[in-house]
């Protein structure tokens, strides 16, 4: 089965001081990311703050120019611009702040037809339309009149989802989907993003910082730790055993009921470093609770650890063991 | 939705008292400047030298002139040269200043840079002496005022169109338009001009009262509109050099620049509350 999206070694730098100070230095936001999402499946991108998370989003998406590696769509490369805005209508892009990226002059209504305004597919009715999209995710149709600043969080959402979704994508890349809801909504929210891939046969692409969101939702994980994969595999191989000493950290310091259960010798210390002084070796060396002499000078290379779940770690069996 | 959306604004704007009178008061001045003959009680350029300096009454309801001209016929008449170059030049600026700080704010960055420091070196010059040169260069008149007007103004407005674009580039609801499929054309005229029309708007209608000031300036130095053409600069000018045979003259002739200064202001500020959707709620109740 061809990969509705494979991302192959890629890499996006970003340049500095373009004017005076010479074009050699460049910040590396992402590098080397390599990954797949079947057709019909969710995988969970998952990362601390800038981890280079939405910039992958947005580089998949074309919005941020790559400076190496390759994107394919459905087996078609995608190279130039054009190549992205052929796939447009079967792409589509929810926002972690969905207020925002509603524009602040325009009804929901307009909204969530913009899409068939965009790519000039004829619809017998704007409004019936509206009616209609609205419907599907469960939001009355006098919303249509409304503008963004009137809508509450959730709603503000379920207009992105139906936004989102009106053209019916094969692709939806989900950038932080319950960030800033109550629990309640976040449940809602993501049961009926389940329900409409369901129903349509999409394929999600789901950020988060969030595991326990991807732990519900996604059928494979990718962690993103400084804008490179540190572990990539499917998501109940990576809870049962994780091989990467981050992964075990992120997993260990999620809220667990049980007191008793919760592990403290696997927390990781400080912030994720500043992209701008990159450590040499492995990147994670300075929080990494196992790290030897050799993670300080090389880098690691990727370590298979069973079907579909590979790791980049100098250690990986020695670290499991602990997990 | 977008004409209810406008008629909305318009409620707004009257249920604010400032920005009703601002309103009121411009369409004084617009209503005097665009009947100035039927408004007028009198032929504003006929002289009669034997009614000068004559303070108000029945007969001339401002007073006359010097040269004997019905003071009221020429402020109304006055408000017509005052306005129509006005607006005129802020219009024209204004469509300017907006075309080209979409450019720059939107197009490549190579052109920005330039069109910045085109900006900064126009706007570093004073007004009043980069008039009086272009005044020196041309020669006086109403065509050189809107000139003036129009290539010192176009800065101001170039750079807040440039910056306000700039922002909203980078928003989240530009971004999804561009991740939508939308064409640059259909961002740039659908979605940000809307959202930076507003502001220029506003401070578009705060510079008319400066450019009627530069005009009266002007022809109280008789470097603006010639005379016998009435303008409220000229007749302010008049009214000085016979402030002690006529006193009434220089306060007419300072009334209509007062009151239409603070017509657009308050309209301007009026229309900035009215513009914006998220304070409209508040305004409209």
């Amino acid at each position: 089965m061809t990969a509705l999206l494979s991302v192959r070694d890629l890499a996006v730098d970003l340049p500095l001081g373009r004017w005076f100070g010479g074009g050699a230095r460049a910040l590396n936001i992402l590098a080397g990311v390599t990954m797949d999402l079947q057709p019909g499946r969710t995988l969970g991108l998952v990362g601390e703050s800038g981890s280079g998370k939405t910039t992958l989003a947005r580089a998949i998406l074309g919005l941020q120019p790559v400076s190496g590696g390759t994107l394919r769509f459905d087996g078609a490369e995608l190279r130039r611009s054009a190549d992205f805005r052929a796939i447009r209508r079967r792409t589509a892009l929810m926002f972690q702040d969905a207020t925002a990226s509603l524009s602040p002059r325009m009804t929901v209504g307009e909204a969530v037809t913009e899409p068939f305004v965009i790519h000039g597919i004829r619809i017998a009715s704007r409004r019936g339309k509206a009616a209609e999209l609205l419907a599907e995710v469960g939001l009355p149709a006098e919303m249509a009149a409304r503008y963004p600043h009137e809508l509450s969080g959730g709603q503000a959402r379920r207009v992105g989802v139906a936004r989102a979704l009106a053209l019916k994508p094969s692709l939806v890349i989900a950038d932080e989907p319950t960030a800033g809801l109550d629990v309640s909504v976040q449940a809602e929210i993501l049961n009926l993003m389940a329900d409409l891939k369901d129903r349509h046969g999409l394929s999600y692409l789901v950020i988060t910082h969030n595991l326990a969101l991807v732990r519900h939702v996604a059928d494979r994980i990718a962690v993103l730790y400084l804008g490179r994969l540190v572990e990539t595999g499917p998501t109940r191989a990576i809870f049962a055993g994780p091989g990467h000493p981050y992964t075990r950290s992120l997993i260990a310091a999620e809220p667990k009921p049980d007191p008793r259960q919760r592990r403290t010798d696997l927390a990781i210390r400080g912030e994720i470093p500043g992209i701008l002084r990159r450590p040499p070796g492995c990147e994670f060396h300075t929080r990494c609770p196992v790290a030897r002499d050799i993670c300080r000078s090389a880098a690691p290379a990727l370590h298979d650890l069973g079907p579909g779940h590979s790791v980049r770690c100098h250690f990986p069996e020695t670290t499991s063991k602990g997990g | 939705m977008s004409s209810g959306g406008r008629f909305r604004a318009l409620r707004a704007l009257l249920s604010d008292p400032m920005g009703a009178l601002g309103l009121g008061l411009v369409l004084l001045f617009v209503v005097m400047a665009l009947f100035a003959p039927w408004v007028a009680p009198a032929d504003p350029i006929k002289l009669n030298v034997a009614e000068k300096f004559q303070p108000p009454s029945l007969a001339h309801l401002a007073g006359t002139d010097q040269l004997g001209r019905d003071l009221l016929s020429r402020i109304v008449y006055g408000a017509r040269t005052a306005l129509a170059i006005a607006l005129t030049a802020v219009g024209l600026a204004g469509v300017g200043g907006l075309i080209l700080g979409m450019i720059a704010g939107f197009g490549p960055r190579w052109l920005d840079a330039v069109l910045v420091l085109l900006f900064d070196s126009m706007s570093s010059l004073p007004m009043i002496m980069f008039a009086l040169a272009v005044i020196t260069i041309v020669g006086p008149g109403t065509g050189t005022l809107i000139l003036v007007v129009v290539l010192v103004s176009i800065p101001a407005y170039a750079r807040l169109i440039r910056a306000q674009t700039l922002a909203l580039s980078g928003a989240d609801f530009i971004v999804a338009e561009r991740a939508m499929g939308a064409s640059s054309a259909r961002i740039l005229f659908r979605h940000l001009l809307p959202n930076v029309v507003g502001p220029l708007l506003i401070l578009l209608s705060m510079d008319v009262p400066v450019v009627i000031m530069l005009e009266a300036g002007l022809s109280y130095l008789n470097l603006g509109v010639r005379p016998p053409t009435p303008s409220w600069g000229n007749i302010l000018y008049d009214g000085y050099t016979s402030i002690r045979a006529a006193p009434h003259m220089v306060v007419i002739a300072g009334l209509p620049l007062v009151l239409s200064t603070l017509g657009f202001t308050f309209l301007g500020e009026g229309l900035r509350d009215a513009l914006d959707p998220r304070l409209r709620r508040r305004v409209a109740g």
